[in-house]
């Protein structure tokens, strides 16, 4: 009798994180036809409207790409953190900071030139959603405060933070009573691209590509990602960790922050307590599925982009738009589980009554 | 401010407290073991919703509990196939779980929105007790998921501190080299306990659509089971103080409706994050504290196991 | 008890002919042993001479290629530590196995507990226990609390108490303050007297000859001595039995006269990682052109001069000068300009970055040099990385993938190459060449040899005292964060080294 066991390779399979993506892609559109067909609808039909509403025409595309932006630079604030080791679970709650602030300035500056206006928006987005990850910054690099849980309260508190300014402060006084934010002025709106996209765009591929360049290319991005390997290994380099975990996550949130900036001026033109849309949560998959590399950032949020722009459009047909998240959550499943595949090999082995490795999973080359 | 409210609000105060302790103390025996799991708020939602599907169709609550606390174990399941068995990243797999859970929930769950319930765990009228004044209205007037939480809440206690398996439990979630040195099985030990976290969590989440809304909606969880995490570490992964922690998270929860009822000038939003910040401020004195003696938090959590072989 | 029905004669434990082969090293070649009940039994031999192997196959945790295990005169095939706890054997490893945030009572019954567990009652029975055999403890403390001779008490205990009646102890006395392994001695010998049966690993042999009642000696996987009675033997026939007399194999290279001191430690102290000292008022001096090996068992300091030259740790007093300069505590990257290369004993965890690529860490050290404005040049990199690769003969795979990869001979080249390629005027070598394959040693040491010629100051730190003898120029010898001794290695004998290594000659210890 033989039997199958799991044997890790000296190395990953070469080429292996877009197959595994693509693994994870087929595994979730697979169950999603299971899902479709209980439901009663026509898992063809459904997966055609989705690409074409997604990816279809520059139309579609424009949108698709609105929606990459924010997905994007989220997980540009979850890689640059990762790249170093850390994690930055924050950037739900930096994306409404962000927006919070970008609103502030919004209001101040109503009488600005449209340039400076849209310029001085964008910033405060930057400013809010750095200053929201400066608490957990300070505490990790100087008292060791665990920055996952840091960042994640954080998010909560910033979402109630938004429900206040809405509720009270904020509240458009024309709004009939609604708690609604005024919208801000027009001429600090992003100018359009083509379609519907906007300028943020653009922004956030610059800064996509500035970091992933910082981190692929730069001393900076050396010593982040030499810390990011062992900070044993720093400390032989001569490099000093305390000031750079700081300045990472306070980086990581002004990224993200820039996105609620982008959110605010760009679509949703007023400050809602929806505004961040789990794009922060929906981050840290990007993130993940592109290995925390920044590099690879901007292609899973446009694939994420279209899924969930697809998602939306078929609510038309009766379909929920669950099926979106589903399929997001799944692509990411599915990816890790064929991740993890691509680091084994099955191989089988004799059926040894001797063998104690009970777990099914045995690690070998670990001499 | 009168009696009749005051009551209310501390009645509704145990009502809550016990709803995030169901979940806190789930996420806290799967934390216990070394696995940590962000997925509670969608284990909450597929608990909440097949709980009040099964009521639908069933019409018997407790039939409905079961399923939730089932569906709530399975969906856990899915996170520790992917943590303990192939070591993934257990943030990511957990972040990946609540979005999955809730895209889940509300899928299955749509046409059962604004339907009114099949059927509720109707409060337990205990008999005298209930006649007391002050604490029979508060205590002893309760939905029955608020004893289970109290006993939930016993056994964990019993369990975890008391019992050979609950020793090796923590040993797993400590050093889980050293569990399994001592012949204990820590893919074992990890699954079960993330498989009981993920059936409180589906308690918790039923506990919302059976007796205290009694409804299903999409959202309904709204941001609890963060706070269920949130009470882990404010209770210092103890289940006595995560208890008292749940009340005083709960206390929050009642009041934000009640603010106004009592005159009080201060914005509820405002005051609901307090859990969060309390939370914050707990964290930070156990790193600072963390200088002189280990740290309250499982040693080994987040960490995957594999032995090591020669 | 079991003793007086079996007769005397039968051995508690007897191991014959074992085998044990890892991938390109042979661990045990038919190695014998045999432990008679009730005594306290020393199992001898220098690191590598396969001690660890054998007593892990006796535990369980390896299976024997070939050979047969026998206790209380019943053969065994293990298959885990928990048959060999079944059968009555217990190992206390030198990395203790215990939950910090446990209580003592608590880590001693874990995985032998009883379904239901009454503190008080367990806390009572562990007392109980403990006194019955002179372990003093404190069953309701959380183990971090304890003291490492406390830990190690309670190791003992969960051994106890799963009953086991031959426990093995791997070097239990190298975490422990002289008055702690004297109390140890004490316990060892009351749980002889109870007819358990102990195995002592250790290489300090006043240790030996002080409280074991028999020894086996190993060297080279073999037993070159079997359970001789301490009493008829002396330690200065034990450490010559240890080291061996095998004749040199690799040929001594030429010497020649060293030039000026380039590195000069004087006065230094240090503390260790459990914040004991672990080095007092060392001085040493090594001069351009010369290698000077320094000789001792593992945890007598010889990591922790190492991190302090490197300035990877604080010193609590002393200085250490390069090539005339004060450089005592200076940065890491500031001490490698001056011209440190140091090979640290741990490469993939500090030395290498495993996960980035072979061009990345082979420029870890000198990343600003390559630098124009804020990036990083990569035709600069990677040329150097070339360079490295083709000079030190490094086998890769592509420049830009992760080199964890990498074989650990090549994982090595690579590290040393990168430190020596810029003709540093000291290098600092922690066990450059252990866990490598012949050909890997042998290129090692090459370099080191070159660098020696190119006029470079090095210190060799090795466990492997053929490969000092073999380099070094000067040999000194570490002991207990002191240095005891220095020696010609051309004229040294190994016996007398080997007596220095372990204390004993030099007066040192108890």
């Amino acid at each position: 009798m033989s039997r199958p066991v799991l044997i890790r390779r000296e190395q990953a399979l070469r080429g292996g994180q877009p197959l595994s993506f693509a693994i994870g892609l087929v595994v979730a559109l697979t169950i999603g036809i299971v899902l479709l067909l209980g439901a009663g609808h026509d898992p063809v039909a459904v997966y055609e409207r989705m690409f074409v509403a997604a990816l279809g025409d520059p139309d579609s595309w424009s949108v698709t790409l609105n929606r990459a932006v924010p997905l994007g630079l989220a997980g540009l604030a979850v890689a640059i953190a990762g790249s170093m080791g850390l994690w930055n679970i924050g950037a739900e709650g930096q994306i409404l900071a962000g927006a919070m602030m970008a609103a502030g300035v919004a209001r101040i500056g109503e009488g600005w030139p449209g340039p400076v206006l849209v310029t001085a928006i964008l910033v405060g987005g930057v400013v809010g959603g750095g200053l929201w990850a400066l608490g957990p910054a300070v505490a990790r690099s100087r008292i060791g405060v665990n920055e996952i849980l840091t960042t994640l309260m954080l998010n909560e508190v910033a979402l109630r933070l938004t429900q206040w300014l809405i509720h009270g402060p904020w509240k458009d006084p024309d709004s009939f009573n609604f708690p609604l934010a005024p919208m801000i002025p027009d001429h600090g709106r992003l100018p359009a691209l083509f379609g519907r996209a906007h300028v943020g765009v653009i922004v956030a591929l610059v800064v996509i590509v500035l970091f992933a360049v910082a981190v692929n290319r730069t001393a900076w991005g050396f010593e982040l990602r030499v810390a990011g390997s062992s900070g044993a290994t720093a400390r032989y380099a001569g490099i000093s960790l305390e000031r750079k975990t700081a300045a990472v996550l306070v980086m990581a949130g002004g990224v993200a922050g820039l996105a609620g900036g982008i959110e605010l001026a760009g679509t949703a033109d007023r400050l809602t307590e929806g505004i961040s849309n789990g794009f922060g949560y929906a981050g840290i998959i990007v993130a993940a599925l592109a290995l925390m590399r920044p590099s690879g950032v901007a292609a899973v949020a446009v694939l994420f982009g279209a899924v969930q722009i697809g998602g939306q459009s078929i609510q038309t047909m009766g379909v929920s738009s669950s099926v979106s998240t589903i399929l997001q959550a799944l692509i990411l499943f599915g990816a890790i589980g064929a991740g993890v595949l691509s680091r084994y090999q099955v191989r089988m082995v004799p059926g040894d009554p001797d063998d104690p490795g009970g777990d099914g999973v045995q690690v070998g080359g670990t001499t | 401010m009168n009696e009749a409210s005051l009551i209310g609000l501390c009645a509704a105060t145990v009502s809550f407290g016990a709803l995030l302790y169901l979940a806190a103390l789930g996420e806290m025996v799967s934390e216990k073991a070394g696995i940590l799991n962000l997925g509670v708020e969608g284990m909450m939602a597929m608990g909440a919703v097949t709980g009040f599907m099964t009521a639908l169709e069933f019409g018997n609550p407790w039939l409905a509990l079961a399923v939730a606390v089932m569906a709530g174990a399975l969906t856990a399941l899915l996170h520790g196939w992917f943590t303990v068995v192939l070591g993934a990243e257990q943030v990511v797999s957990g972040l990946s779980l609540t979005i999955l859970g809730l895209g889940l929930a509300a899928y299955l769950g749509k046409n059962a929105v604004g339907r009114p319930p099949g059927a509720v765990l109707a409060p337990v009228d205990w008999p005298l007790l209930s006649d007391i004044r002050w604490l029979g209205p508060v205590l002893f007037q309760q939905s029955p998921m608020v004893y289970l939480s109290v006993l939930a809440g016993v056994v964990v206690w019993f369990v975890l501190s008391r019992t050979r398996t609950g020793l090796a439990l923590r040993a797993a979630g400590e050093s889980a080299s050293t569990a399994d040195a001592a012949g204990h099985s820590v893919v074992g030990l990890r699954l079960t306990a993330v498989a009981v976290g993920g059936g409180l969590a589906g308690a918790s989440g039923a506990y919302l659509t059976l007796s205290l809304t009694p409804q299903w909606a999409e959202g309904i969880t709204a941001g609890r089971g963060w706070i269920a995490v949130a009470l882990v570490i404010f209770g210092a992964w103890k289940p006595g103080r995560v208890a008292l922690g749940a009340l005083l998270f709960g206390g929050t929860l009642a009041l934000k409706t009640r603010l106004q009822t009592f005159g009080v000038e201060f914005s509820p939003i405002l005051l609901s994050m307090l859990p969060y910040l309390l939370t914050i401020g707990v964290l930070v004195v156990i790193s600072v504290r963390a200088r002189n003696r280990p740290s309250p938090a499982p040693a080994s959590l987040g960490i995957a196991y594999r032995r090591e072989e020669r | 008890m079991i003793e007086s029905e079996t007769p005397p004669t039968m051995a508690a434990v007897e191991l014959s002919g074992i085998w044990k082969r890892f991938p390109g090293v042979v661990a045990n070649a038919g190695a014998n042993l045999s432990i008679s009940r009730g005594s306290i039994h020393a199992v001898l031999g220098e690191n590598g001479a396969g001690k660890s192997t054998l007593m892990n196959v006796l535990a369980g945790v390896y299976r024997p290629d070939e050979g047969e295990v026998r206790v209380e005169g019943v053969a065994h095939r293990f298959r885990t530590p928990a048959d060999a706890l079944a059968a009555g054997i217990g190992m206390v490893h030198q990395e203790f196995r215990l939950v910090p945030s446990f209580t003592v009572a608590e880590n001693v019954v874990l995985g032998a507990a009883a379904g239901i567990l009454r503190r008080q009652a367990i806390e009572d029975e562990v007392a109980d226990l403990a006194e019955q055999f002179g372990l003093a403890t404190r069953p309701d403390r959380p183990v971090w609390q304890l003291s490492m001779g406390e830990r190690q008490r309670v190791e003992i205990l969960k051994a106890l108490w799963r009953d086991a009646h031959i426990l093995i102890l791997d070097e239990p006395t190298a975490v422990l303050t002289p008055a702690e392994a004297d109390e140890l001695g004490v316990v060892l010998r009351a749980m002889a007297d109870a007819g358990r049966s102990v195995i002592f690993i250790s290489h300090k042999l006043h240790e030996v000859t002080g409280f074991c009642d028999e020894a086996t000696v190993l060297r080279g996987g073999r037993t070159v001595a079997a359970s001789v009675r301490v009493a008829d033997t002396d330690a200065g026939e034990l450490a010559s039995l240890m080291v061996g007399s095998s004749p040199m194999t690799t040929e001594r290279p030429p010497a020649h006269p060293a030039g000026p001191p380039l590195l000069e430690v004087s006065g230094l102290s240090a503390l260790g990682d459990r914040g004991l000292p672990a080095l007092e008022s060392v001085d040493l001096t090594v001069r351009s052109g010369e290698i000077v090996g320094i000789a001792g068992v593992a945890g007598n300091g010889q990591r922790e001069l190492c991190q302090v030259v490197a300035g990877l740790r604080q010193s609590t007093a002393g200085t250490v000068h390069l090539a005339g300069d004060d450089l005592t505590g200076a940065s890491p990257r500031r001490l490698f300009q001056a011209g440190l290369g140091y090979i640290p004993e741990d490469r993939l965890g500090v030395g290498l970055a495993p996960r980035l690529s072979v061009v990345d860490n082979s420029i870890l050290r000198t990343y600003e040099a390559h630098r124009r404005g804020p990036f990083i040049v990569a035709e600069k990199a990677e040329a150097h990385c070339v360079d490295l690769v083709e000079r030190f003969g490094v086998r890769t795979g592509p420049l830009h993938e992760p080199m964890a990869g990498l074989s650990g001979g090549n994982l090595q080249r690579l590290l040393v190459g990168r430190e020596l390629s810029g003709r540093p005027r000291v290098v600092v070598a922690a066990q450059p060449t252990r866990g490598l394959d012949v050909q890997g040693v042998k290129a090692i040491q090459d370099l080191l040899v070159e660098a020696r010629e190119a006029g470079a100051a090095v210190l060799l730190i090795s466990e492997d005292l053929d490969e000092l003898l073999t380099l070094a120029d000067r040999l000194v010898v570490m002991h207990d964060g002191q240095i005891i001794g220095e020696f010609d290695p051309t004229t040294a004998s190994r016996s007398e080294i080997g007596e220095a290594m372990i204390g004993h000659d030099a007066g040192v210890g108890s």
